[in-house]
């Protein structure tokens, strides 16, 4: 098992770039939109080999185990080569979470099928009723003997067609604090009385779905902690998600493209859009030094509170001030697939336009950080 | 639904343009819920015929038509009444390309006996002509240079011609030796390709190819045709910031009426402080916008200088343009996730702001255009 971390850093970065050029298909490079499992499904599973589907797990459990530094190597080179999202969730949030909070044997269990590509999962929280408001789902779960028997409606579930596993919130108890009667559950999508039902988001692109529930039966062993203290478990990974849409990794994805389109277009030329570049430029710089700040953080073993959440606001607004840019670049270019051939690459600008608005919806909208930074870390009465 | 501006509070109109108004309105109530904008999206010509021949029943193709030519002649004022309405009702039908763009390039050439066959055939919904007269990316310059005419034929490429797969016929400007010159060229003349791209907000952009194309009859001479399409396009500019406020007023409407009706935290989202000083910015932003329309089309109406038309077209443009972006934006982000999705209608507010903001220059074009003439 090579130690990553002792690695140098320009030896590590030649390594996966190295990799990169080899192992990625260059027909997924840059791609627009989030990847559908049977364009990437190939790639997860050669990432799976070769042993880099997880970097940020530790060791013993699968991962490359890299460091906070290596880690945000590893984000540059794979963002910096265009390199696009898989599915997931397993890696950045049901893995970490059944690492900390699972039992040994749902450890043993679920993290190598998530290694091995057999299990894709899907974050099944949100419902038409619950989004910032999440503590008042209704999905409810009543128990059976051995099993729970699920009813409701889960919405807003990215790539759930794509997944064969989704875990989710349910309510568990209909008394008291409506965070208090909450249940983490892990339900196999195969299972009847589940019904999928794809939904096509404003890039006119199916990439998430609702999942609809009628007496659909699961083990009472599928729930992760304790039965009604759901809560905690997906606050805490509320916590993982934050600091994940929180990296550079997205904006400077953007930026990239901005450069490659700007390049096509002579835009460089002009001092008004060179100085333009320039700030978004530096507002990633400037998130990178928080953001490694905060990575410091978890390397010294601490824990990471409500302040994270500034680390997702100030990405996710400049993304998007980096694809008003990028329309403003591409003029009267506003066609559905209008890629603009950008280097080796190309740049659909309406697409990223239209695909950088949901950044600040979810994971909490970006509202909901505020809030909670005023109350959390500004104390600020209510 | 409820109209949020504040015409009836602190504006006046004439009785003359209450009818109007009221007459649009009722035109984009009979697709309040949007079904027919959704069934033309993606499809050609992208609007129908009979969403065109209300129009023109309704006399609103002959509104900037001197009444020599069976228009009606009126102003600048009166029709952008009508193209607030059609903004908010989202009308796919291309109004502001082909009666204004087109009609008032044909006014304003030298051609009168192609004015007489032509503009009542405009004004009566038979004959749709396309100009074609753009050849770059964000320009906003009018002279032909990489379309020429020699020896009687077109050759090069127009790009960026809105609406092309409704039109009958296109105008084209092009580079002869005496300078740029207007041609109508039909729209199935033989060695003319048109290739055609969706826009995000459902209509067609199209490239046009012109391979030895004869010219078919002169509508404006060298003397004429840089300044007729010019100025016709400053008129263009106007009526699509009209139709950008109308827009961004019904993306507001609705998005304060879904803060009203969103229930989070067993309250109404709208009682939200942080939502309501959001849905004020937008509001405040929507009747600058306003403002500045007012201001512009009374310029219009008047007799102002092609140069202060330009610079007031271009501050205008670069308003409406920026604001329908930014009500649209924030619209989608008070939704939340229903906002992101194709289902739900506020997201076409956002593809025609998209469209329409980028139409016949993008705000930082008008900028520039505007620092050049005043600065
Ligand atoms: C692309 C995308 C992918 C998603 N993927 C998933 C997924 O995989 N799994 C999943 O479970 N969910 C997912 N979601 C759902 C996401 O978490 C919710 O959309 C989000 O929590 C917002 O909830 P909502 O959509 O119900 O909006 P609402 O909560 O109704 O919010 C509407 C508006 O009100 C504002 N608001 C609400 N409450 C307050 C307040 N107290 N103060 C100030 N402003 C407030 C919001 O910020 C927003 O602007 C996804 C959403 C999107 C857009």
């Amino acid at each position: 098992m090579t130690d990553y971390n002792a690695m140098a850093d320009g030896d590590f970065r030649k390594m996966l770039c190295d990799w990169l050029v080899e192992s990625y298909p260059d027909e997924l490079r840059f791609p627009a939109e989030r990847m559908h499992w049977d364009q990437c499904g190939d790639w997860y599973l050669t990432l799976a080999k070769k042993g880099w589907l997880a970097p940020g797990w530790p060791a013993e459990h699968g991962g490359m185990g890299l460091d906070a530094n290596k880690l945000l190597i590893l984000m540059e080179e794979f963002e910096g080569y265009g390199v696009g999202r898989t599915p997931d969730q397993g890696m950045t949030m049901i893995g970490p979470l059944l690492i900390q909070y699972g039992t040994e044997e749902q450890r043993q269990h679920y993290l190598p099928k998530i290694l091995n590509g057999e299990n894709i999962w899907c974050q099944g929280y949100s419902e038409p009723g619950a989004g910032s408001d999440l503590a008042s789902l209704r999905t409810a779960a009543v128990r059976d003997g051995d099993e729970y028997v699920v009813n409701g409606h889960k919405i807003w579930t990215t790539l759930a067609m794509d997944a064969n596993m989704i875990f989710t919130l349910v309510r568990t108890n209909k008394e008291g604090k409506k965070q208090q009667g909450i249940t983490f559950l892990l339900i196999p999508l195969d299972t009847p009385g589940i019904t999928v039902r794809g939904i096509d988001n404003l890039g006119m692109h199916d990439e998430f779905a609702e999942v609809f529930f009628d007496d659909v039966r699961v083990p009472v062993a599928n729930v992760v902690g304790k039965e009604n203290d759901g809560w905690t478990i997906a606050k805490a990974l509320l916590g993982h998600e934050r600091i994940f849409i929180g990296s550079p990794k997205m904006a400077s994805l953007a930026m990239n493209r901005l450069k490659a389109l700007a390049e096509s277009a002579g835009m460089f030329e002009d001092p008004l859009f060179v100085e333009r570049y320039t700030v978004l430029k530096l507002e990633i710089e400037d998130l990178s030094a928080a953001y490694m700040r905060f990575v410091e953080v978890l390397k010294r073993g601490g824990k990471i509170g409500a302040e994270v959440s500034m680390l997702k606001i100030w990405n996710t607004e400049t993304q998007q001030r980096i694809t008003d840019l990028m329309l403003d670049v591409a003029g009267e270019n506003c066609g559905v697939s209008d890629a603009i051939p950008a280097g080796d690459t190309a740049v659909s600008a309406p697409g990223e336009f239209i695909g950088a608005r949901p950044t600040t919806i979810y994971g909490g909208s970006n509202e909901i950080q505020r809030n909670i930074l005023a109350k959390a870390v500004l104390k600020l009465p209510s | 639904m409820e109209d949020i501006s504040l015409q009836s509070r602190i504006d006046v109109l004439s009785e003359e343009q209450v009818m109007i108004q009221d007459s649009a309105v009722a035109f984009i109530a009979q697709d309040e819920e949007l079904k027919k904008v959704r069934e033309s999206r993606f499809t050609q010509p992208g609007y129908d015929a009979q969403t065109w021949a209300e129009m023109a029943e309704a006399g609103w193709l002959g509104f900037l038509v001197p009444e020599e030519y069976d228009g009606i002649g009126l102003s600048f004022s009166d029709l952008s009444l009508v193209l607030i309405q059609l903004g908010k009702g989202l009308v796919p039908a291309p109004f502001s390309a082909t009666a204004v763009l087109a009609a008032r390039t044909i006014v304003k050439s030298d051609n009168e006996s192609f004015k007489k066959a032509r503009l009542p055939a405009l004004i009566s919904g038979e004959w749709k002509p396309a100009i074609a007269w753009q050849e770059a990316r964000a320009t906003l310059d009018v002279k032909a240079e990489k379309v020429t005419c020699a020896d009687g034929k077109l050759n090069g490429q127009k790009l960026f011609v809105p609406d092309a797969g409704g039109a009958d016929a296109f105008i084209v400007s092009a580079a002869s030796s005496e300078g740029t010159v207007l041609y109508m060229i039909e729209k199935d003349a033989s060695g003319l390709s048109i290739e055609y791209a969706q826009r995000v907000d459902g209509g067609f952009y199209a490239t046009l190819t012109f391979d030895n194309v004869v010219a078919g009859e002169e509508v404006a001479s060298a003397a004429v045709a840089e300044q007729a399409l010019a100025s016709a396009l400053d008129e263009a500019r106007v009526a699509a910031s009209a139709e950008l406020l109308g827009v961004m007023t019904r993306a507001l409407e609705i998005t304060v009426d879904y803060l009203t009706q969103r229930v989070q935290f067993d309250k109404p989202i709208g009682s939200f402080q942080s939502l309501q000083h959001k849905a004020v910015d937008l509001f405040v932003l929507s009747e600058i916008s306003r403002s500045v329309l007012l201001q512009t089309t009374a310029l219009f109406d008047g007799d102002a200088s092609d140069k202060e038309r330009a610079i007031a077209a271009s501050q205008l443009k670069s308003r409406c343009g920026d604001a329908a972006l930014q009500i649209t934006k924030d619209a989608i982000q008070l939704h939340g996730g229903i906002g992101y999705t194709d289902e739900c209608n506020i997201g076409l507010y956002l593809k025609k702001a998209m469209y329409l903001s980028s139409l016949w220059g993008n705000p930082t074009a008008h900028r520039g255009r505007y620092a050049s003439l005043v600065l």
